[in-house]
């Protein structure tokens, strides 16, 4: 076992230690334009060593997993731990945990060890001829699906020793429509932690008609106009909103640096109709763990309850530094990073109003679908992609546009929130903030103002 | 063991399981790499990475499997998993062969530097200092958020069942830091610098902590200017982000195959103003993209893709090139062992021009400067919006004011015929282009 040679490593460690071994099995098919592009199936298995000496940290990782390379690693860790102590000022010390001893598995009704490749194949082979027959418009389509099955052990010099078994299922359509001289491109996706049943629960092909109708809605349609509107932001937006532009400024890492909640704990920073949680143990949330990567058990952190900063999202080191529990958000991407402050499922709590209900409230504004990608700084300023505006005329919903890049302040857009829907839903996400983390955000429809970067 | 025994043995043992053909690419990364974090050294790593990724074809059907390990037994799993994939998969008419083997230019001019694979975490560590050191010492006001500097040492071997085998190493240094200027209760946005380079005699950390302490105190007061549609000069990072990435789309045989490019049907005529010139050049010395040969075992090459604003030729990997019975331009590569060769850019390059950036806000009657874009670009359609940070307003020529709540639409394809002027100082992109700081007009600038 993988497990014990660690620990028999560890043994000789000085200072604090953890090692953790990871063993990422992830199989990806690909079906474009009719074609099968990708078929492949991987494994990448390593192992790293986090080492905590004079308050100090030193990381070194490997893929070779032979008793020696590991006591090899656990030494370069610990000299890099003791070079840089000169250096530092700040020193790491950890908040206490009690150590666990535990094993966790992603609940799955069809374990994706026991698929059938052929039958995943053939639906996307389905899936794919489907899009392509919806209009003459679309040229180019692809129909993509993941498993990423990742074994994972954290072991530490405290005595934790934990196992866990993640499994992520994923999917995506992308459609491209052309008419004359213009192109646009629309995209869904589906996922969940969970095994293969995703592809009954969530069909791909429904995100497939979606993609395929927006795209070719699109290729004929103007970019929407630049300005300050009142705008509806559809449910998907909202989960990205949650995590990008709010989220990130919990974290307490950034929370150190000057985020704009830094000082906010107790204050009002949003209308009192916005609840923000951000959720370890969301049931077949993408990021759902029992445990962190720094062998903490994961929590529902409220964030921002009715309107009112309540809590940052820590690891270890900035929990002792506030002088807070750890909240059991450190995680790593995969076994070549040590654990950052990341977020988990991370969503606003749903309000009682139809989209209609919404829509009425808007005399001259756009009603924003489609998840784009995002980016925000700790200030709050945030931007993001949309697929698609829909104007809205004394609350009516009218014709389709060209959605484009929005930006503001999250605060600002969350003081504004007027009324939310009841639409929930959790989606799957990809977070980028030095490392990749899979994260769940969610949310309901809700009414605010915002500037869209548009055409004029 | 040389790295191309490893490929070698693969192939062979998929040969030996009855594959028509195989390749197979081994990898091995080494990284040192040290984390700045809320102004302090927050860690450093030693990474050591290797793996194979190899294709199987059997009747013309593909499967592919990867591993991070060249250990026999494991790397043999994995050739089976390939060719059991292969046996899943439907046939690609489309498919002809991999590459056969031809002669290889030289490995470039300086892409492979002794020092930086030699370098230790002492060496990171100095170059981290130097440039925090850099970025203090230029004003009080500047505080040290984040950053990272990495030394990468990269080995890569390639062979098939035709008799390709080449094998390469080389190295590359990319250092950035993220700085904020704070007076008076007032904290900039974020301002970031980098620098990317292949060897540590071209590597400056100092002009990293410089650039980006100049870049955070430059956005302290912003002011916001009422919308106008007008004159915008681009930062090199900018203008690869939103002018040459829709353009790399473009230009990429297999989109312009699936017709996912605008420019299907454009060869041979006038794309861009007749100053633009793009070459991708795969052999450029010191190139943070160049290479003898592609992750197919293809040679690299120069390859002139606009001349004077007219589109010359597109860019293809072995697969795409045969299918219209044409030559591999070297652009099958990989980032990683893990993941199956596309069409990708080796160095591309846009032709610099003859003036200084201080030149080109000296044109300037009415416009904006902007030196970070954080926003959405539509590889296909060309499409750009996104809010401009560290951006400036320009008024007579001169500098006035930094920008605050300003975004910029609009379209690369149309952009890219209202370049007014391309300038001198050209420098590389993280995403191996080489692009000067770009005037361009009939930009729309909105604020709030």
């Amino acid at each position: 076992m993988i497990t014990d040679m660690l620990k028999k490593s560890l043994n000789k460690c000085r200072g604090y230690a953890d090692l953790r071994h990871q063993k990422r099995d992830t199989f990806a098919v690909s079906v474009r334009d009719g074609k099968i592009e990708v078929l492949s199936n991987g494994i990448v298995e390593g192992a790293c060593a986090r080492v905590l000496v004079h308050g100090s940290f030193g990381f070194s990782s490997t893929t070779e997993l032979q008793k020696r390379s590991i006591d090899r690693m656990l030494e370069d860790a610990t000299s890099l731990a003791e070079a840089s102590k000169l250096k530092k000022k700040r020193m790491v010390e950890l908040a206490s945990v009690s150590p666990h001893v535990d094993k966790y598995q992603t609940p799955t009704k069809t374990d994706p060890k026991k698929a059938s490749r052929e039958e995943v194949v053939a639906i996307l082979k389905n899936v794919e001829s489907e899009v392509r027959a919806f209009s003459k418009s679309i040229v180019s389509d692809s129909v993509t699906f993941n498993i990423i099955d990742d074994e994972l052990s954290f072991v530490s010099s405290e005595g934790t020793e934990v196992t866990q078994r993640i499994v992520r299922c994923s999917g995506n359509v992308m459609a491209v429509a052309r008419e004359t001289g213009s192109i646009a491109s629309a995209s869904e996706s589906i996922g969940a932690q969970a095994g293969l049943e995703v592809l009954k629960d969530t069909p791909l092909s429904n995100a497939g008609m979606i993609a395929a109708e927006r795209a070719v809605k699109l290729a004929s349609a103007k970019v929407a106009p630049g300005g300050f509107y009142n705008v509806i932001f559809e449910n998907k937006l909202v989960g990205l909103l949650a995590h990008e532009a709010v989220g990130h400024c919990s974290e307490a890492d950034l929370v150190y640096s000057g985020s704009f909640l830094a000082d906010k704990i107790g204050k009002q920073v949003a209308s009192e109709k916005v609840t923000l949680v951000d959720d370890g143990r969301y049931p077949n949330g993408y990021g759902t763990m029992k445990y962190d990567d720094e062998g903490v058990p994961t929590q529902k952190t409220v964030v921002i309850e009715e309107g009112v900063a309540k809590s940052f999202l820590h690891s270890r080191e900035t929990a002792k530094y506030y002088g807070v529990k750890p909240t059991g958000n450190a995680r790593a991407w995969d076994f070549q990073f040590d654990p950052i402050i990341r977020m988990r499922n991370t969503y606003i709590e749903p309000g009682d109003h139809t989209p209609e209900e919404l829509a009425e409230g808007v005399k001259e504004g756009f009603f924003l679908k489609g998840g784009g990608s995002g980016q925000a700084d700790f200030t709050g300023e945030f931007m993001f992609g949309t697929q698609e505006a829909v104007r809205i005329v004394k609350g009516e919903l009218k014709d389709s546009l060209r959605g484009v890049t929005i930006s503001g302040n999250a605060f600002d857009v969350l003081k504004n929130a007027e009324a939310i829907g009841k639409d929930f839903i959790m989606r799957i996400g990809s977070c980028g903030k030095e490392q990749t983390a899979y994260v769940g955000m969610g949310g309901a429809s809700l009414r605010t103002k915002v500037l869209l970067g548009g055409a004029r | 063991m040389k790295l191309a025994n490893y490929s070698d043995q693969a192939v062979q043992y998929c040969e030996k399981l009855g594959a028509d053909e195989a390749e197979a690419y081994v990898q091995t990364v080494q990284t040192i790499e040290v984390v700045l974090e809320r102004a302090e050294i927050q860690n450093e790593r030693v990474k050591k990475m290797q793996g194979i990724g190899i294709r199987a074809i059997k009747d013309k059907k593909l499967g592919f499997a990867f591993t991070s390990s060249v250990d026999k037994g494991k790397m043999q799993e994995a050739c089976r998993s390939a060719l059991s994939l292969a046996s899943v998969s439907l046939p690609n008419q489309d498919w002809v062969s991999l590459p056969e083997p031809q002669k290889l230019p030289k490995s470039p001019m300086g892409i492979f530097d002794k020092k930086a694979a030699d370098a230790g975490a002492e060496e990171v560590i100095s170059l981290v200092t130097r440039a925090y050191d850099e970025a203090k010492a230029y004003d009080e006001r500047v505080e040290i958020d984040d950053g990272k500097f990495s030394v990468f040492t990269y080995q890569a071997a390639v062979s098939n069942s035709h008799g390709v085998e080449a094998e390469g190493k080389k190295t590359l240094l990319v250092g950035s830091l993220v700085c904020v200027a704070r007076e008076g209760g007032e904290t900039s946005s974020a301002a970031s610098e980098y620098d990317v380079s292949t060897s540590l005699k071209d590597f400056s950390p100092e002009r990293v902590g410089r650039l980006a302490a100049e870049k955070a105190v430059a956005s302290l007061k912003p002011k916001a200017v009422a919308s106008f549609d007008g004159k915008c000069i681009l930062d090199p990072t900018v203008a690869s982000a939103v002018l040459v990435q829709p353009i790399i789309s473009s230009i990429n045989a297999d989109n312009v195959q699936k017709s996912r490019s605008l420019w299907s049907n454009r060869l041979g005529q006038e794309v861009a103003v007749a100053n633009l010139t793009l070459i991708d050049d795969g052999l450029l010395s010191k190139g943070i993209g160049s290479s003898s040969f592609d992750s197919e075992g293809v040679p690299c090459q120069k390859t002139l893709v606009i001349e004077s604003g007219t589109l010359l030729n597109f860019l293809y990997d072995s697969f795409s090139a045969h299918k219209e019975n044409k030559k591999s331009t070297g652009n099958g590569h990989r980032a990683a062992y893990s993941q199956l060769p596309s069409i990708t850019v080796s160095n591309l390059i846009i032709k610099a021009g003859t003036k200084r950036l201080d030149e080109l806000i000296s044109e300037v009657d009415k416009g904006i400067l902007v030196k970070r874009f954080s926003g959405n670009v539509r590889q296909e359609s060309g499409e750009f919006s996104g809010i401009a940070k560290q951006a400036s307003y320009i008024e007579g020529g001169e500098i006035k004011h930094c920008l605050k709540e300003t975004m910029i639409s609009g379209n690369a394809f149309q952009a890219i015929k209202y370049i007014i002027e391309i300038g001198s100082e050209i420098r590389p992109t993280q995403n191996q282009t080489y692009v000067p700081p770009m005037l361009v007009d009939k930009m729309t600038i909105v604020s709030k």
